[in-house]
């Protein structure tokens, strides 16, 4: 094994779920893109494992199993979310001014709404287009609010040579900007489990230059070169 | 919302290694009645599991759903080298709980314990009856641990606790339990190795 000490730690406590909130998505967000954490996070899941031989069974609800697997065969999401539907509401009701904001945007979303179209299978999505003015799209970003995933694919943008781009997610409620992993020249996928909907929500979207293979220190080294935020994309 | 408990092995099915192995395997090729009977024999167990660490039925209700569509989509990555296929689940459940619990938000579940108080039904894995080969040798090095620093760690485990909350418990600052939890993790894992 070739991780630190300190990330074996901190792996451990990830494991073990005693990381802070902020720490356990930052590791959430490290794992991705670094094949050694992400192993080290695995190999304590596995030591720890056999103690839920243990764990005593509860009933769940009654009702519960029905729907699991009614969900299951559907392929559909679940709609006793609470949380996301009022999300969903809040984010129609900004949208036409987020819209309005940008032709590019909007000009790109009906694009993905005629694709969603096509392909029923997966209603809930989101879609920023990361731009540095409404003549310049360089990044789409999909989310996907059942999978808690987002996508980021690079529509024009190039890193400088030597340089990588790094994605952000940057809220009030997060305190310092959260990285989302380095964005090489095809789409990628990141995980949003360890962020509330909320934040996912109100969060702004955004890429900065960084060292290659990203920031050294888990912060951005300089200013957003690219930025936006969600809009829905309507399944019909 | 009303919860009974249910002890360990009532179920036999639950436990049946080889049962669910064979199940995850038609599960990973789209057979959903298979699906069905996994989740039958297993959703008791996971929902003990989830709700111990999010202390809300409604809450951990939700959990388990994402579970089980998470089981479903993955199943395929199942690996029985790596461990038991109960364990493999335990572990999505457990991510999945903690995901939840351990979201940046203003206030947190722990704030606002529901029906679930920790000390009310204690896990204690050493009276388990029941052992695999590795959980058995998992025991063993844990019972090398001292008392305290073994209960720390199974709180957190079992109960999701977090540090400030064990520091609570254990009427100790926040950077002694951290010290407490890479000692012990440590310990267990040159154990575990050796």
């Amino acid at each position: 094994m070739t991780i630190s000490p300190d990330d074996d730690f901190a792996a451990a406590e990830y494991a073990l779920g005693t990381l802070d909130p902020s720490e356990r998505a930052e590791l959430a967000a490290r794992r991705l893109r670094e094949p050694e954490l992400d192993e080290a996070i695995r190999a304590w899941e596995a030591r720890l494992a056999p103690l839920s031989e243990a764990a005593q069974e509860i009933e769940p609800p009654r009702d519960l199993l029905p729907a699991i697997e009614a969900r299951i065969r559907a392929g559909l999401p679940n709609p006793t979310q609470s949380a996301i539907v009022a999300l969903e509401r809040r984010i129609k009701r900004w949208r036409a001014a987020a819209i309005a904001a940008s032709i590019v945007a909007c000009a790109l979303a009906i694009g993905l709404v005629a694709r969603e179209a096509n392909r029923r299978s997966t209603p809930r999505e989101y879609v920023a287009i990361l731009q540095k003015d409404a003549a310049s799209p360089a990044f789409e970003v999909t989310v996907n609010l059942d999978k808690q995933e987002l996508t980021v694919r690079p529509v024009a943008a190039r890193a400088p040579p030597g340089k990588s781009f790094e994605l952000w997610i940057i809220d009030a409620k997060l305190g310092a900007p959260r990285s989302l992993g380095v964005i090489g020249g095809t789409s990628r996928a990141a995980s949003l489990s360890a962020y509330d909907p909320a934040v996912v929500e109100t969060a702004t979207y955004a890429v900065t230059v960084e060292p290659p293979g990203g920031s050294p220190d888990g912060k951005p080294s300089g200013p957003p070169v690219f930025v936006g935020k969600l809009i829905p994309v309507e399944p019909d | 919302m009303r919860i009974a408990g249910k002890a360990s092995g009532e179920r036999a099915p639950a436990g049946a290694g080889e049962d669910l192995r064979d199940l995850l395997r038609r599960i990973a090729a789209r057979d959903a009645a298979a699906f069905a009977t996994l989740s039958e024999q297993t959703s008791a167990k996971l929902f003990g599991f989830v709700v111990r660490i999010l202390r809300s039925g409604d809450v951990a209700a939700d959990a388990l759903q994402e579970t089980y569509v998470r089981i479903w989509e993955k199943a395929g990555e199942f690996d029985p080298v790596k461990g038991s296929p109960l364990a493999w689940m335990a572990t999505i459940a457990r991510n999945r709980a903690l995901d939840e619990v351990r979201r940046i938000r203003p206030g947190s579940l722990e704030d606002q314990p529901e029906g679930f108080e920790p000390a009310a039904d204690e896990i204690d894995p050493l009276a388990a009856r029941e052992r695999s080969e590795r959980f058995a040798a998992l025991l063993n090095c844990l019972q090398r641990l001292d008392e305290e620093r073994r209960a720390v760690l199974l709180l957190a485990y079992y109960r999701g606790l977090s540090r400030e909350a064990l520091a609570k418990r254990f009427g100790r600052p926040v950077p002694t339990i951290k010290t407490w939890l890479h000692r012990s993790l440590a310990q267990l894992r040159d154990c575990l190795t050796s």
